[in-house]
C-alpha cells in the first residue's frame, strides 16, 4: 500500500477539478451551525473538519423516497434504475461501516438490484475524524479508523491530506489530481497517531463491555424492564431510525397518476419506533406497545442484524440517535451498560 | 361509467384550504376530468343536491350549520373533512376557551344579539357528523389532497401519515428546535406538511392536530430537560390545539 500526499490546496484543485468535468460531487457542508452532506459546488464549501452531519451519507446510497417502477394500473410494470456515477467525499469510518453493512445486507437472499447498482456507481472518499462530536461513541463500537471499505481514504495531517488509494475507482478519480506526490515517512506516521488516538479517543459514552460481547448480553435481555422504563417516553417520532446510518427499513407505496391508468411504485424510509410500522394486513400490529418497538430497535442493532453479517454490531457509535432523542431515551449504550449490570434481571 | 359528482362546501373558516384547491392550477383540469364538480360557492355559481362526495371545509360553530351539515351528510355517500377548521376545530377553536357572551361581544359588539350572529361552541365536523376522511392542515397540502381523490377514485383507502412531523423534518435534515431549548410540537404532531414550519426556520404549530396516540406525557416531562414548564407547552398548543382528544 503506498499513501500519496496534496497540499490542503492541491486538495481543492483536486475536487474542484472533478467538479469542472462535470463529476456528481456530494460532500461536507455546513448548514447553520451543523453539518449535512449535499451537492458540491466548488471545493471552498467543503468542511472536512466537520464533526458529524445531521443525516448520514445513506441517504445518497438508499434515498429517502426513490422510484422502483413504473406500472399501469392492471397490466405491466418497468423497473426504473437510471443511477449515475457519484463520489462521496468526506465519510467518516463509522458511516463507512455502515454503508459496507448495508451493502451485504442488500446483496444477500434477495439481491437488491436497485440497491447495489446505485450502490456500483458511487466512489467513496472516506475521511478521517478530525473533530468529535458531541456524542460519539465509534471507539467503543471500534468503528472509529477503518482499514479497507473504501475507494480512497484521505487524512488530514495539518497542512496536508495523505489519501490512500484502495481500488480502481479510486485510481481513477485520481487522473483529476495534480501534484500528488508520494508521502514522507514522517507523514505517514503523523497519520497512523492520528488514527491510533482516534481509536481511543471518539467515545463519549463508554460501552461497560466489549462490542463482540453485545449478542450474548441480549439473549437474557427481551424481558428486561429497562423497556418499558425508557419507552414511557417515546414518542414513537422514530428520529432515532432516520438520523441512523444502519437503519435501512423502507416501505413502498403506490403513486397514481391523474389518469387512474398510470404511475409509480416508490420506496421510502421507515422506522421501527413508528406506531404502525408493523400493522399488517387487517390492522394488526404485532408490535403494539412503545416498549416493544423501543426493545426491537437495540435488539435489531445488537442481535439480529449482527446474525445476518458475520457478527458485526449494527451500531457504529456515530452518535446520532442521542442528539436527535427530544426525550433523551435513544442513548444505546446507557441501555446496553444497564442490561451489564442487571444481567440476572432478564 | 359515470365520473362521482363532488361537492364542496365552507363552513366557519378563511377558505384557505379550497384555495389550495384552485391553486392546483393546471392540476384542476386533470381534477375535473375524473370528477364532475356539481357545487363550488368559491369557483362556480352553480348548485346541486345530489353528489356523491362531499368536501367540508370550515368549523361548526352555529346551530343552523348543524342542521346544514346532517341535511349534506344525508345526501353524500363519502364525506371529507378538508382543512383544520374541519378536523380539528382548527383556530376557531380558542373561542371553546373563554365564555361565549365576553366572545360576542368582543367580536361583534353592540351587534352581539344579531341573530345571524348567534353561536355556540366550535366543533370540528366529526364532533357533528360521522367524517370518512379528513385532509389535515391550515392550509392543507395540495398534493395529499390530490393523492386522497386519486386514491378515493380507485376505490383505494388513501394513506394518510400517523406518525409525527418529526419524521419529515429529519427527512428535511432540519436542527431540532430542542436543540435550541425551543417549543416544537413536532412530536406529537401528525405529519404530512413536508415539516413545512420547522424548514422554514419556526416550530411546529401543531394545525394538523394529535397523531392517532400521540405521548402527551412525554411532551410535558421533557420541558423539564429544556428548561421549560408545562404551561409554556399549553401556550403554544392553544393555537390549534384547543379542547382536542388527549390534551397537555
Amino acid at each position: 500500500m503506498s499513501v500519496s500526499k496534496l497540499s490542503k490546496e492541491q486538495f481543492g484543485q483536486f475536487v474542484d477539478a472533478m467538479l469542472a468535468a462535470g463529476r456528481r460531487v456530494v460532500g461536507v457542508v455546513a448548514k447553520d451551525d451543523r453539518f449535512q452532506f449535499d451537492e458540491l459546488k466548488s471545493a471552498a464549501a467543503l468542511r472536512l473538519d466537520y464533526d458529524v452531519t445531521i443525516l448520514p451519507p445513506k441517504k445518497y446510497v438508499l434515498p429517502q423516497v426513490e422510484p422502483l417502477l413504473q406500472f399501469e394500473v392492471g397490466g405491466g410494470a418497468q423497473s426504473v434504475m437510471n443511477y449515475d456515477p457519484l463520489v462521496l467525499l468526506g465519510v467518516h469510518p463509522y458511516d463507512l461501516i455502515a454503508i459496507r453493512q448495508m451493502d451485504e445486507l442488500f446483496s444477500q437472499g434477495e439481491y437488491d438490484r436497485h440497491y447495489m447498482d446505485r450502490r456500483k456507481q458511487i466512489t467513496i472518499i472516506a475521511c478521517d475524524v478530525v473533530r468529535p462530536s458531541k456524542n460519539i461513541f465509534a471507539s467503543s463500537m471500534e468503528t472509529a479508523v477503518v482499514s479497507d471499505g473504501y475507494d480512497i481514504l484521505i487524512t488530514d495531517i495539518g497542512d496536508a491530506y495523505l489519501l490512500d488509494v484502495a481500488t480502481e475507482k479510486g485510481h481513477a478519480l485520481m487522473t483529476y489530481a495534480k501534484g500528488l506526490a508520494a508521502a514522507a515517512s514522517a507523514d505517514v506516521e503523523k497519520r497512523q497517531a492520528i488514527q491510533e488516538a482516534n481509536r481511543t479517543a471518539l467515545n463519549k459514552h463508554k460501552l461497560g463491555c466489549k462490542v463482540s460481547y453485545l449478542p450474548r448480553l441480549m439473549e437474557k435481555a427481551y424481558n428486561h424492564p429497562v423497556w418499558q422504563e425508557k419507552a414511557r417516553l417515546c414518542f414513537s417520532c422514530g428520529s432515532c431510525n432516520q438520523v441512523c446510518p444502519t437503519c435501512y427499513c423502507f416501505d413502498v407505496q403506490d403513486q397514481v397518476n391523474w389518469d387512474l391508468k398510470t404511475g409509480e411504485r416508490v420506496r421510502c424510509w421507515d422506522g421501527c419506533l413508528l406506531e404502525n410500522f408493523a400493522t399488517v394486513a387487517g390492522n394488526h400490529n404485532f408490535r403494539k406497545d412503545r416498549s416493544s418497538r423501543f426493545r426491537h430497535r437495540l435488539f435489531r442493532k445488537a442481535k439480529y442484524v449482527p446474525e445476518k453479517i458475520g457478527g458485526q454490531i449494527a451500531c457504529v457509535g456515530c452518535g446520532r440517535c442521542i442528539t436527535a432523542c427530544v426525550a433523551d431515551i435513544a442513548n444505546p449504550v446507557t441501555v446496553y451498560n444497564r442490561l451489564m449490570e442487571e444481567r440476572t434481571l432478564g | 361509467m359515470s365520473k362521482p359528482r363532488v361537492a364542496i362546501f365552507d363552513f366557519a373558516c378563511c377558505e384557505g384550504c379550497q384555495l389550495q384547491i384552485v391553486n392546483l392550477e393546471e392540476e384542476i383540469l386533470d381534477l375535473i376530468n375524473v370528477v364532475d364538480v356539481v357545487e363550488w360557492r368559491e369557483a362556480m355559481s352553480e348548485q346541486s343536491h345530489e353528489f356523491d362526495i362531499a368536501i367540508i371545509e370550515g368549523s361548526i360553530t352555529r346551530p343552523e350549520d348543524e342542521k346544514r351539515i346532517e341535511i349534506i351528510r344525508s345526501r353524500c355517500k363519502i364525506m371529507i373533512a378538508l382543512g383544520a377548521c374541519a378536523t380539528i376545530g382548527g383556530v376557531n377553536k380558542m373561542k371553546n376557551k373563554f365564555d361565549l357572551e365576553e366572545v360576542k361581544h368582543c367580536v361583534y359588539g353592540k351587534d352581539a344579539h344579531m341573530p345571524h350572529l348567534e353561536t355556540g361552541l366550535t366543533k370540528a365536523v366529526h364532533e357533528v357528523v360521522d367524517v370518512d376522511y379528513k385532509i389535515h392542515g391550515c392550509p392543507i397540502d395540495r398534493k395529499e389532497f390530490a393523492s386522497v381523490i386519486r386514491a378515493l377514485l380507485l376505490g383505494k383507502r388513501p394513506t394518510v401519515p400517523d406518525y409525527p412531523v418529526c419524521v419529515e423534518c429529519k427527512a428535511k435534515e432540519n436542527i431540532c428546535r430542542y436543540e435550541y431549548n425551543e417549543i416544537c410540537l413536532g412530536p406529537i404532531i401528525r405529519a404530512g406538511c413536508g415539516a413545512r414550519c420547522p424548514s422554514s426556520s419556526f416550530r411546529c404549530f401543531g394545525c394538523r392536530g394529535y397523531v392517532d396516540n400521540p405521548n402527551v406525557e412525554a411532551a410535558r416531562e421533557v420541558m423539564d430537560k429544556y428548561g421549560l414548564t408545562v404551561e409554556d407547552l399549553r401556550q403554544k398548543m392553544v393555537l390549534f390545539g384547543c379542547e382536542q382528544g388527549p390534551t397537555v
